[in-house]
């Protein structure tokens, strides 16, 4: 469809603009901090709307599966494959084809560059749940190439 | 129908608050914040009961009205019905009503839910401006005068 096309397509244009030499300050570690944010924003924005016609959630877990379901079938069209948590705020999520993932062969290949195309999904779960009034910590690992996990750790104070 | 709606946010600061009518008791802005943060008590005690009724698990039919998000009429005083709804981010929408006006009496449960939840999507609208950082003020003109017709238009 051609609107998937041109997010997937800006999406990549954002990291290659956020990985231009200027904008890391000459070092070598890249810096994605800004593609995150720039997903959260968008999550925090997106949650207004996603959660317009929904019931009050009744907990944590029920806001997990409202990210696993519909949040994740409205922006990457698919559900998350697989949800674990360990009752004590975090939540493991598992997609076994991530849409941003499939395009790279897959396997080993660009495993190492792998980690840019998360950042921004991180931010945007991140930003949704912070609109939720959840706080937390969102990190991603790859591990063969078309499936990823999406770490979630609530900070609770 | 309503006089004067507001939108207060996550930490019970008022986002956006505005009135119309010709009820001067009502036009200024003192009275109506008044007005407003008298029914922010009734709504958390309402959003508690809420919560505890839920944590019982108690299979009724009445759970699900209860995570409805319009929570319906706030508090009532000699002049004012206050109504409330509440979103799953924690904003509050809160529409107030004269109860003197012949208009005002009989205003249906539904026409006041259709309008706060016009409100919530008029509110969605404008939280996606990119010039509206979360927590702030909402000063967008376009919103204030899409709300003003929503007050207006008797729903």
């Amino acid at each position: 469809m051609a609107d998937d096309i041109v997010f997937e397509l800006l999406h990549s244009e954002i990291i290659n603009y956020a990985l231009e030499p200027k904008n890391t300050n000459g070092s070598k570690e890249v810096d994605l901090s800004v593609v995150e944010y720039i997903g959260f924003a968008a999550g925090y924005k997106i949650m207004e709307r996603l959660t317009r016609e929904w019931p009050r959630f009744k907990d944590e877990l029920d806001t997990m599966k409202f990210i696993c379901t519909d949040f994740w079938t409205c922006i990457y069209k698919k559900q998350i494959d697989n949800l674990r948590t360990n009752h004590q705020g975090v939540y493991v999520l598992q997609d076994n084809a991530f849409r941003f993932l499939t395009n790279f062969s897959n396997g080993h290949q660009y495993l190492e560059y792998a980690p840019r195309y998360v950042a921004y999904t991180c931010g945007l779960i991140r930003g949704g749940l912070a609109n939720l009034c959840i706080n937390s910590i969102v990190t991603a690992e790859v591990q063969s190439m078309p499936s990823c996990k999406f770490h979630i750790h609530v900070q609770r104070t | 129908m309503a006089v004067c709606v507001a939108v207060i946010g996550k930490d019970n600061s008022p986002l956006y608050i505005g009135g119309i009518g010709n009820d001067t008791s009502t036009d200024n802005e003192l009275s109506r914040q008044w007005l407003v943060h008298t029914a922010l008590d009734a709504l958390e005690e309402r959003l508690a009961t809420t919560n505890a009724n839920n944590a019982t698990a108690s299979a009724n039919a009445a759970r699900t009205d209860l995570r409805d998000l319009y929570l319906g009429l706030l508090y009532s005083t000699d002049t004012h019905k206050i109504y409330g709804y509440v979103t799953n981010t924690k904003i509050k929408l809160v529409l107030v009503t004269s109860s003197t006006s012949p208009s005002g009496s009989n205003i249906r449960d539904a026409e006041v839910r259709t309008a706060l939840r016009r409100l919530h999507a008029l509110y969605a609208d404008a939280i996606c401006n990119p010039f509206h950082l979360p927590g702030d003020q909402i000063i967008s003109q376009k919103f204030d005068k899409q709300v003003k017709s929503l007050m207006l238009n008797n729903v």
